[in-house]
């Protein structure tokens, strides 16, 4: 049984140029009919013991202090929180302040997400993010959260790397014990896709993205955050236990709409219709899409390339025949094999995609 | 089969047997149509073009496979006429089909564009009738277009061709004017056929395919004798002997028939496993009471071009293997014997009459056979010559011997219409290809017909697509093998990060050799993907590199974010570029997609 929870809120102030996750904008009467809602798929799939919460969204700090009681109540009345549980939110620095730092708190919250992005205002706006740089260091001032994460957008049009310089020295000196660094990508469908499609904007050139990847793993290397995944820093023991359960195949359960969850071998979406979920849940329905039996070929392809992601690699002790498959990539020194892990170099982690269909190709793998 | 459904055998003086030739578009399918449906053959007017039967004939819009159609016409003077028209393959891949359904006709409709004029292929296939001793009638199509100047192409075909252009009939095949005119032209100027029904059988094949039930399908023109089911037939070439199961006609629907005739043409079945003992042009001639002699103009069918056919993935082979046994069935000039490549692993070297020819080979075993194939660089066939005399065809660059001395190649006589505004760059092209001007003729005012000789290496490729672009899509050419001559050639070899790889190896003219490896490693850097190292690709000369480039290594292929929703969805990402991987194959450890191996015969030249 899963022992992860997500919690999917949609809600944004205004949606990001190049973000693709599920969000509507914050209307007050709509949220509140989705939480009524939320409550009730809460204690319809409630019943397990979890030792990881991540509320996440959208921005999932547009609620109230009152709606975040709300959903934690319900939370604590139908799931057994395990002591010493990882419960994350996610939230925005334009919409985090004091009062609702320290509620969240309360509430058991020890881990807050912070979305930064970037120091640099020219660079947010690019981005079409809706703080500057100056709420972002304030929001990093909460003394109240012990686990404090931020989040960095790089590979921006237009962005130098004195900027990324800039952006990280800023970063580790508000001394948060997690980092995610995430190349910014164009997914379809967003209005930065378009701008870099039409021309409009430019790529940065490869060689700068990674010099950046790079820069960023030595930067934080420095300062005690280690490189644990592709795109994420930590000091020790404070590698995000719910995310490292994603990449392991653990179980998990998502509520909320859009949200997925993976349990006894099926993978299962929710509708991502925020009116559709209301409407199902309020007929006492399960608001699931659809749901995949996951066979024995897709999980050895997702042990592979969720594996890989981490930095420590695969434990092969029971998958011998991906370190004989990785023989090649080896000699190639895009992989490693050392303390029964498979992992990839760094010239490795850049090209894992590329590096997980060569595996699959030699495994014989659709 | 009971006896009055069988159509009645016809009056010798009342047949007419013609073909319609045309440079391709100026609108033979469409007055072939007009004239099935004037006489009755084809029956509601949506039926798009019978004649082209294949899939890929009608998305080209050209006619692949040539077929005949027997048509009742009752003319003028009020007698009844069995018209067979005999359609005629239109790509200069399939001159020699063309001549032997030429032969088997009397007449022919040579059909001219109104507004286009003669072109080469008009110009060639007019030729090829009067060679045949054809009756040739003018036939100058699409009247109704606005740009039409039918009196200017009437004076362009008397001065070009030995016909008679007064006599040509103004058609508009699109609302069917003129239909009847050809027909009446048909009946009076084309001679009936001559010969005896009761003399020995000679009957001309002209084309042939494979029925599933019926074996092979035998289109004929008898010219002396008679054949009947039951009668044992033996066909010339082989020497084979079978007995007819059935004979017909084409209405355009198979139809049964008593017997084929001295001047009839129509279908031959004998249970005839084997469709390559049908070749085209070969006699078919009575068991026990042979003729003397075949029909003439007889030849083997050579393949003009040479590729190899290598599975993508090795476990494809014996499928491969299979399909191309079954499309052999229907097509007897596609030739082919297993060979084994370095770089490739198992497969097949095949013959083709043309690049049009091998294209339709390889997308009818990718299409209706389910494999993904690798072509590889085409080649002519060279004859070397050792110095103790021995001679060796050699048809795949693999088997080049540097101690060959004496070298052949196969030389061609093309024919190219050009407007005189850019005969120029026309001359340039042909010089740097090496060719022989043979004659410079104005046809008209302001039109030119060349006529070169040039190895058939240097049209290959893409002579056609550059003849088209510099002149803006007026130039035409045809073209017709000349044999073989002495050539200066050597073997080009192409490295692969240190390795040749045989798949990429040509023979090249020797001084264009230096020329021809920068060209090559410069194409194929532009088609190999970028891959997870550098790829270095070399041109090299008996082991010495002239010509180097490079892929640089990918270095980011990387997904940013993955978490609890995208895994689905970046599992799905990974196959479709695993997908994509299968389209390419692998040689040493460089995926080389399947362009890659005809983009070796790209010149920039």
């Amino acid at each position: 049984m899963a022992s992860s929870l997500y919690i999917h809120i949609p809600f944004c102030l205004t949606k990001c140029d190049y973000c693709d996750f599920l969000s509507v904008p914050f209307d007050e009467a709509v949220a509140k009919r989705y939480l009524k809602a939320l409550k009730r798929e809460i204690r319809l799939r409630g019943g397990r013991t979890l030792k990881t919460v991540y509320i996440g969204g959208g921005t999932p700090t547009m609620l109230s202090p009152e709606a975040f009681e709300d959903i934690f109540k319900t939370i604590r009345d139908y799931f057994e929180l395990s002591p010493g549980a990882e419960i994350t939110v996610e939230a925005n620095p334009g919409t985090l302040d004091r009062k609702k730092t320290g509620a969240l708190v309360g509430l058991g919250v020890n881990r807050l997400s912070i979305g930064v992005q970037s120091f640099s205002d020219a660079e947010l706006r690019m981005l079409g993010r809706c703080h500057t740089a100056r709420e972002a260091l304030r929001a990093l001032k909460s003394p109240a959260v012990p686990n404090i994460s931020l989040d960095l957008i790089y590979g921006i049009p237009g962005q130098t790397m004195k900027s990324w310089r800039q952006t990280l020295k800023r970063a580790i000196e508000a001394g948060p014990m997690h980092v995610s660094a995430y190349e910014l990508t164009a997914e379809a469908d967003t209005p930065f896709y378009e701008a870099l499609i039409e021309g409009r904007l430019d790529s940065p050139p490869e060689a700068l993205v990674v010099e950046m990847f790079e820069y960023a793993i030595e930067a934080f290397g420095e300062n005690g955050l280690h490189h644990y995944e592709i795109s994420n820093f930590a000091h020790h023991g404070f590698e995000c236990r719910h995310n490292l359960n994603y990449w392991r195949r653990g179980e998990y359960l998502g509520l909320g709409a859009g949200a997925h969850s993976f349990e006894d071998s099926r993978r299962s979406k929710n509708t991502g219709y925020v009116f559709k979920y209301i409407e199902m849940l309020s007929k006492g329905a399960l608001p699931v899409e659809e749901s995949v039996g996951v066979s024995a070929e897709d999980e050895i392809k997702e042990i592979t390339f969720l594996g890989l992601r981490m930095t420590r690699g695969i434990n092969i002790k029971k998958m011998g025949f991906l370190a004989k498959a990785a023989g090649e990539l080896i000699e190639d020194g895009l992989m490693l094999l050392e303390d029964e892990h498979l992992r990839l170099t760094r010239r490795g982690l850049l090209l894992s995609n590329a590096v997980a269909v060569s595996l699959f190709e030699k495994l014989e793998l659709g | 089969m009971k006896k009055e459904s069988r159509t009645k055998t016809s009056k010798g003086k009342n047949i007419r047997n013609f073909s319609i030739v045309a440079h391709i578009d100026h609108g033979k399918s469409t007055l072939a149509d007009r004239i099935l449906e004037y006489t009755g053959a084809l029956k509601g007017k949506n039926r798009a073009q019978v004649l082209d039967t294949m899939d890929l004939e009608r998305e080209r819009g050209i006619t692949i496979k040539a077929s005949a159609v027997r048509l009742n016409y009752r003319a003028r003077d009020g007698e009844d006429y069995v018209l067979n028209l005999i359609d005629t393959p239109g790509h200069v891949d399939f001159t020699y089909e063309v001549s032997r359904s030429l032969a088997s006709c009397e007449g022919a409709l040579l059909v001219v564009d109104a507004a286009q004029g003669l072109e080469a292929q008009s110009f060639a296939s007019a030729y090829l009738a009067i060679d045949n001793d054809l009756e040739i009638i003018p036939v100058i199509n699409k009247i109704d277009l606005p740009a039409a100047d039918p009196e200017g192409v009437r004076a362009q075909i008397g001065e070009a061709l030995p016909v008679d252009a007064d006599e040509a009939i103004l058609t508009s095949a699109k609302d069917g004017t003129g239909t009847e005119e050809v027909l009446e032209a048909i009946v009076k100027k084309v001679p009936p056929p001559v010969g005896s029904s009761r003399a020995p059988l000679k009957a001309l094949i002209f084309d042939s395919w494979f029925d599933n039930y019926r074996g092979a399908v035998v289109l004929v023109r008898v010219f002396e004798g008679t054949v009947r089911p039951g009668t044992k037939i033996r066909f010339m070439d082989s020497g084979r002997d079978f007995e007819v199961t059935d004979t017909g006609v084409f209405t355009p629907e198979m139809k049964p028939a008593a017997g084929l005739r001295a001047g009839e043409v129509g279908y031959i079945t004998a249970s005839i496993k084997d469709v390559s003992l049908t070749s085209i042009g070969d006699t078919i001639t009575g068991a026990s009471r042979p003729a003397p002699e075949p029909c003439k103009g007889y030849k083997k069918i050579k393949p003009m071009v040479f590729s190899g056919l290598y599975p993508i993935e090795m476990n494809q082979y014996e499928a491969l293997k299979d399909a191309m046994e079954k499309l052999r069935l229907n097509d007897a000039s596609f030739v082919y014997e297993p060979e084994s490549s370095a770089a490739l692993g198992f497969g097949f070297r095949c013959g083709f009459l043309g690049l049009l020819h091998m294209e339709i080979v390889r997308e009818r075993l990718e299409r209706e056979f389910g494999l993904a194939l690798i072509n590889t660089t085409p080649t002519v066939s060279y004859l070397a010559k050792d110095q103790k005399g021995g001679v060796k065809t050699i048809h795949n660059p693999s088997e080049w011997d540097p101690k060959y001395k004496q070298l052949e190649e196969p030389y061609v006589k093309v024919v190219i219409f050009v407007p005189d505004k850019f005969v120029g760059q026309v001359l340039d092209l042909c010089q740097q290809r090496m060719g022989t001007q043979k004659e410079f003729n104005y046809i008209g005012n302001d039109r030119i017909m060349l006529v070169y000789e040039m190895p058939l290496s240097e049209i290959l490729w893409d002579f056609y697509d550059r003849l088209k672009s510099f002149t803006k899509g007026y130039a035409s050419m045809d073209y017709e093998p000349l044999g073989m001559r002495e050539a200066d050639l050597v073997k080009l070899d192409i490295l692969i990060n240190g390795k040749p790889v045989d798949a990429l190896s040509l023979i090249v003219h020797k001084d264009k050799a230096y020329y021809r490896g920068r060209q090559v490693v410069e194409s194929l850097r532009g088609v190999i993907p970028r891959q997870m190292f550098e790829v270095v690709i070399q041109a090299a000369l008996g082991g010495k590199i002239i010509a180097r480039e490079s892929i640089r290594a990918m270095r980011k292929d990387v997904t940013a974010k993955c978490y609890g929703g995208d895994i689905t969805r970046k599992r799905k990402l990974l196959e479709k570029q695993r997908e994509g991987k299968k389209k390419m194959k692998r040689v040493g450890k460089v995926d080389i997609p399947q362009e890659a191996f005809l983009s070796v015969m790209k010149t920039t030249g």
